[in-house]
């Protein structure tokens, strides 16, 4: 195989198809995002469930054999599957722990038949510090059986401003231990690192910023690696000499390695102009160079 | 291929219900990186020309179902994805002279994972394009 990436006992490369946001249905196809990934060695790919799933809950079985013909046309690996429980479904109310568990479910069958076995599970929120909804606990583990019938792990995304040392984080893992379950873990969004900003004139008109945050230290993501199943390599910028300018890529995939810590790492570029024809596959093309030199391939 | 703008130029028309012309009609596409499901969608308002048309004045069709604004919050089961045209009908009795129009479109949606503040900020902005009725 041409495109061998990592070996085993150490992280391997994949692309969240958010990246191509600006470019999905305009430009380019899920042919040409999956045929972008193969091009530039990369083997995993994150897909979100309600944006590249045709006629998704419900797509058809031309569907599916499509996608079974592109995974397999394109060498890819299914590395995570993003989806949500909308919480605010419904103006007015919160969906009901019954309700939530429901729209796990859909998920996890939809997940398993197309070969995804960490899902990236997005809880609505409840105040400004990402709080997730109170009965997030209840529904989770009404899921926990079917997670483990449909051989998939549910894994909440750590995002900026939340920092890894939160009491958050912490009522996570307090869950994953009390339950002993291997079907709910972590995703690490390296943005949690970011420790720098590009000037507000880089950007185009109307951006969206997070508010200022204390970013995590990288060693804070070691005692949570045993839980991380999947990671989303976030960036920002990067530049021509294939640095990264905001956030110490370095030192995170130094650390990974170290640690023998051997997941997905996802692309997921979130900088000025992502919307602008070519910028987002620029941008992804010039990370991976810069993930192929820190992981030696 | 869609084309890369929220307001489409392909699909723009006037509506003909027996034999008079009830109103016109255009093509939106999601600009957004996830599909939405109906309920989660804000009703619409749509400005031509100067004049702004809301509420059941406006239906929108996704894959073959035509919905009433008024109808969006309890269909939390009916799905628009990204590569789904929604069809924008405005009710407007003779409809609209052949030329051009400057079109306006502007919704919201809720997003869940956001800070309640913020519920329905995010893609609320209007979409605006010139579009030719031939």
């Amino acid at each position: 195989m041409s495109n061998q990436t990592a070996t085993a006992g150490k992280p391997k490369r994949g692309v969240s198809l958010f990246s191509y946001s600006g470019e999905f249905g305009v430009t380019m196809t899920l042919e040409d995002m999956f045929a972008e990934i193969h091009s530039i060695g990369a083997r995993g790919v994150e897909i979100l469930a309600n944006a590249h799933i045709e006629h998704y809950p419900d797509p058809d079985g031309e569907w599916l054999e499509h996608w079974d013909r592109l995974i397999e046309k394109y060498d890819l690996v299914p590395a995570e599957y993003g989806h949500w429980v909308d919480s605010r479904l419904y103006p007015g109310r919160e969906l009901t722990s019954q309700e939530s568990y429901e729209m796990l479910l859909r998920d996890f069958k939809l997940a398993n038949r197309l070969g995804f076995k960490v899902l990236r599970t997005k809880l609505g929120v409840i105040d400004d510090d990402l709080t997730p909804v109170r009965n997030w606990k209840e529904f989770i583990e009404m899921a926990l059986p079917m997670a483990e019938k449909y051989d998939v792990r549910m894994c909440p995304e750590i995002h900026a401003p939340t920092a890894l040392k939160s009491r958050m984080v912490e009522e996570y893992v307090e869950f994953i231990e009390k339950t002993g379950t291997k079907h709910f873990g972590l995703n690490i969004d390296f943005g949690v690192f970011q420790t720098k900003r590009l000037p507000e004139s880089e950007w185009e008109p109307g951006a969206f910023h997070l508010p200022e945050f204390k970013p995590s230290s990288v060693e804070d993501m070691i005692p949570l690696l045993k839980y991380v199943y999947c990671c989303h390599a976030k960036f920002v910028r990067v530049n021509e000499q294939f640095e990264e300018e905001t956030i110490p890529y370095e030192q995170i995939v130094r650390t990974l390695i170290d640690h023998q810590w051997d997941g997905y790492l996802l692309s997921e570029y979130e900088g000025p102009w992502k919307n602008k024809t070519g910028v987002a596959v620029e941008q992804v093309r010039r990370q991976h160079v810069m993930l192929k030199r820190i992981l030696g391939e | 291929m869609l084309e890369k703008e929220c307001i489409q130029q392909r699909g723009f028309r006037n509506v003909e219900r027996e034999g008079q012309i009830v109103g016109f009609q255009f093509n939106i596409r999601l600009v957004h990186y996830r599909g939405l499901w109906l309920s989660q969608l804000r009703p619409a308002t749509v400005t031509v020309d100067g004049e702004t048309f809301s509420g059941d004045q406006i239906t929108w069709t996704i894959r073959g179902t035509t919905y009433r604004q008024s109808e969006f919050a309890r269909h939390g089961d009916v799905h628009w994805g990204l590569l789904d045209l929604a069809t924008i009908t405005v009710a407007k009795e003779g409809g609209l002279a052949s030329g051009s129009h400057e079109i306006e479109i502007q919704f919201s949606y809720s997003s869940s994972y956001i800070p309640p503040v913020a519920d329905t900020l995010m893609g609320a902005h209007p979409h605006r394009r010139t579009l030719i009725l031939v």
